[in-house]
């Protein structure tokens, strides 16, 4: 076998040169991240780029007890961008309900409140806007008057500190507690970091898995439909053929993956700030690469039995839809991350890596768990290169009706080579 | 030393015989032939010398040795199934093939270059193969055979789906690698290019060897000993009948063919015949490859 290392590699540089020029492979690639772009990034411009619009607001106060300030700065909502946006908005005092109709329906005011006289008993206060303009600022108002009617019932009567309490009861910092008993304060970016950044992990991942083990099965089913398998084969043994194409493809994976992370961070810097954690990159880079091989060999396999691309597509089909199960039960594994079926989802190999990467995000799964996952998962991918290899050697040539799972099991067994 | 030797070779898939203790040996620098009816098992043993397959019992010695990777290398393949990568550009995909025999890659371009030029394809370089002719695709098929310059060739059914024309290109191509000293495996049911092209056959039928030998002596042994005859006039027949020493007549349309007795030398049957008749065409029979070929598998089948 001296020729062995050379020819797997041509086999693996070929493989990854000719999928990384493949549309689907560019498409899959640049359009996920401006797609994560999208999602990400959108709502935010559009919350940012949607701030109250200044402006200038009547009031009839028939209580007569209260002082409103001329005007106040509004400090708008703003995560997509690092400026804060900010409106004014203008109180006009009238002494007669009418005045300010009239102040309306001549667009000097946007709108007007009156305060009733039994305001102190109801609590209620009337705000008259002109038709179909109830808008995002009517709400903003709302929670400026609370802090003017608190300010205005306490002033004097409370100190400064019991009406600063009053108008902001409760201010909620988040701690970790470590291991060794040291706490640390987590900050919305922290909980994003743990919590948002290994399910977006698992999810890339579950994509890179997903694109590259489907262009292998795309490739052996295309070889095989082409024929030209027979051409190969009586240059390269198939062990050289599955190993150069598993470890081409498993380059495209990762050159892939370090593209939407590269994206993730570029792009997150504008939306959300990530700190990356070496701990959940190792464990990542992992489950990758265990997840990548236990997938491109059995998509293999299916490749060199199936007769043609679409049958192959169909079965492979299955096992795509067993491995997108924490992607269905993922309401289940954030929400009881601890529970016997999220636990069972994150050891079975054909879901750990997604499940795992999962439950790591929201809650400490114990080391124990994540080896014997690790393990688990090992143990598949050598079996399934095995199963896949013997296959591959098997049914590459034979074209035709697709075997039966017993013949295959048979020839699984007694296969010689 | 042979460039190929089968030793008692069997093979069997899901129990069904395909190969039955197969013996034959090609010698370096010949054309050999592998005939055989549809199902006879040509392909499965043309899999077997590649290793692409291994045999249940049996030796295969392919130059002196049991296949080894680099002795893969010194092998071009037809297959009868053609296959070719539809969607890569020609030349990449030469290259690629050339490299996994082993081919460096400066070298490969070198080679793939001059065969596409030598057979007026080189403008069709940079094409898919998919935007080519079904013609021009069984040229590339063929160069993709030859790119790595092997010293033994295996090519299955060369003729199929050629016409005329390029059916003759591919015979003159390879009695041109026959003249440059390579060993070529010719799997075919043409009997007519058989015939003409090799130096000896192997011929199979349901996974049985019928016939193994030089393509001269089969036909020899074959020949049944008859005389075709034409004359110019159809009233030289009776004066035929009259001869002596003829045991059968059977008459095909404007020719007759005699059967001479046993001890009747062929050269007093002429002088007697050129007495009694104006012949036109005096001609001793050797059967064809192709009426061998018929009759041992009619043969067999009454068994």
């Amino acid at each position: 076998m001296n020729s062995f290392p050379e020819k797997t590699f041509i086999v693996a540089r070929h493989e990854f040169t000719k999928t990384i020029k493949r549309k689907e492979f560019l498409f899959m690639t640049f359009f996920f991240p401006l797609l994560f772009a999208g999602i990400s990034i959108l709502p935010a411009m559009l919350s940012g780029m949607n701030p109250a619009e200044d402006q200038k607001v009547g009031y009839i106060d028939l209580t007569e007890s209260f002082e409103f300030p001329k005007s106040i700065q509004n400090e708008g909502l703003s995560i997509g961008s690092s400026e804060t946006k900010t409106s004014v908005i203008e109180f006009v005092m009238y002494r007669e309900i009418s005045d300010a109709k009239q102040a309306l329906q001549a667009g000097q005011i946007s709108s007007y409140l009156v305060i009733p006289e039994d305001f102190l008993k109801t609590g209620t206060i009337e705000l008259y806007s002109p038709e179909k303009e109830a808008s995002m600022s009517n709400f903003e108002l709302s929670s400026e008057l609370s802090d003017i009617v608190i300010t205005s019932l306490l002033e004097g009567k409370v100190d400064e500190s019991t009406l600063n309490r009053v108008r902001n009861p409760v201010n909620i910092k988040f701690y970790n507690i470590g291991k060794s008993g040291e706490s640390s304060e987590r900050s919305i970016a922290d909980i994003f970091a743990s919590f948002g950044l290994p399910i977006l992990t698992a999810f890339l991942l579950l994509f890179s898995i997903f694109s590259s083990s489907g262009f292998l099965l795309r490739g052996v089913a295309e070889e095989k439909e082409n024929r030209i398998i027979e051409i190969l084969l009586s240059s390269v043994t198939p062990t050289e053929i599955l190993t150069g194409k598993i470890l081409g493809l498993g380059a495209v994976g990762l050159l892939q993956i370090g593209i939407w992370l590269a994206a993730v961070v570029f792009g997150s810097g504008y939306a959300l700030p990530v700190k990356i954690e070496p701990y959940t990159l190792l464990f990542a880079l992992i489950y990758f690469v265990l997840g990548f091989l236990f997938f491109a060999s059995m998509m293999a396999g299916i490749g060199a039995v199936t007769g043609s691309l679409q049958e192959s597509q169909q079965v492979a089909g299955i096992f795509t839809f067993a491995a997108a199960l924490p992607l269905i039960f993922m309401q289940l594994i954030l929400t009881n991350p601890g529970s016997p079926f999220s636990v069972f989802l994150s050891l079975f190999p054909l879901t750990s890596p997604i499940a795992m990467l999962t439950r790591m995000g929201v809650t400490a799964v114990p080391i124990s768990q994540i080896l014997v996952s690790i393990f688990i998962l090992l143990i598949s991918v050598y079996v399934v290169i095995l199963l896949s290899g013997r296959l591959f050697r098997t049914y590459l040539l034979m074209y035709g009706k697709r075997p039966k799972v017993k013949e295959i099991w048979k020839n699984i067994r007694t296969e010689s080579r | 030393m042979h460039a190929v030797e089968f030793e008692n070779v069997s093979k069997s898939f899901s129990e069904k015989n395909i190969l039955e203790n197969i013996s034959f040996s090609v010698r370096q620098g010949e054309i050999f032939g592998l005939l055989g009816p549809n199902g006879a098992g040509k392909t499965t043993l043309i899999r077997l010398l590649l290793d692409i397959i291994r045999p249940d019992s049996g030796e295969i010695r392919v130059f002196g040795d049991f296949l080894s990777p680099a002795a893969k290398n010194r092998i071009g393949y037809l297959p009868e199934e053609r296959g070719l990568y539809k969607k890569t550009r020609l030349l990449d995909m030469l290259v690629y093939l050339a490299q996994l025999k082993g081919i460096p890659e400066n070298q490969a371009r070198l080679n793939a270059e001059s065969l596409l030029k030598s057979l007026e394809l080189d403008q069709y370089k940079n094409k898919k193969v998919e935007e080519l002719s079904k013609g021009m695709q069984q040229k590339i098929q063929f160069i993709s055979a030859i790119i790595h310059e092997p010293e033994l060739l295996i090519l299955d059914e060369p003729f199929s789906g050629l016409d005329p024309v390029n059916t003759k290109g591919v015979m003159v191509r390879i009695m041109g690698l026959r003249a440059a000293g390579k060993t070529i495996i010719l799997s075919t049911h043409m009997m007519e290019q058989a015939q003409t092209l090799c130096d000896r056959i192997l011929m199979l039928n349901k996974g049985r060897r019928v016939l193994y030998g030089p393509v001269d002596e089969i036909r020899k042994e074959h020949g049944k000993n008859s005389l075709i005859v034409e004359f110019a006039e159809k009233g030289n027949l009776n004066a035929i009948r009259e001869i002596s020493g003829i045991k059968k007549i059977i008459e095909h349309g404007k020719s007759v063919e005699l059967f001479p007795e046993e001890g009747i030398s062929v050269q007093l049957l002429l002088e007697e015949l050129v007495r009694k008749a104006n012949l036109t065409r005096f001609e001793k029979t050797f059967p064809s490859l192709n009426e061998i070929f018929i009759e041992t598998l009619e043969s067999v089948s009454n068994e």
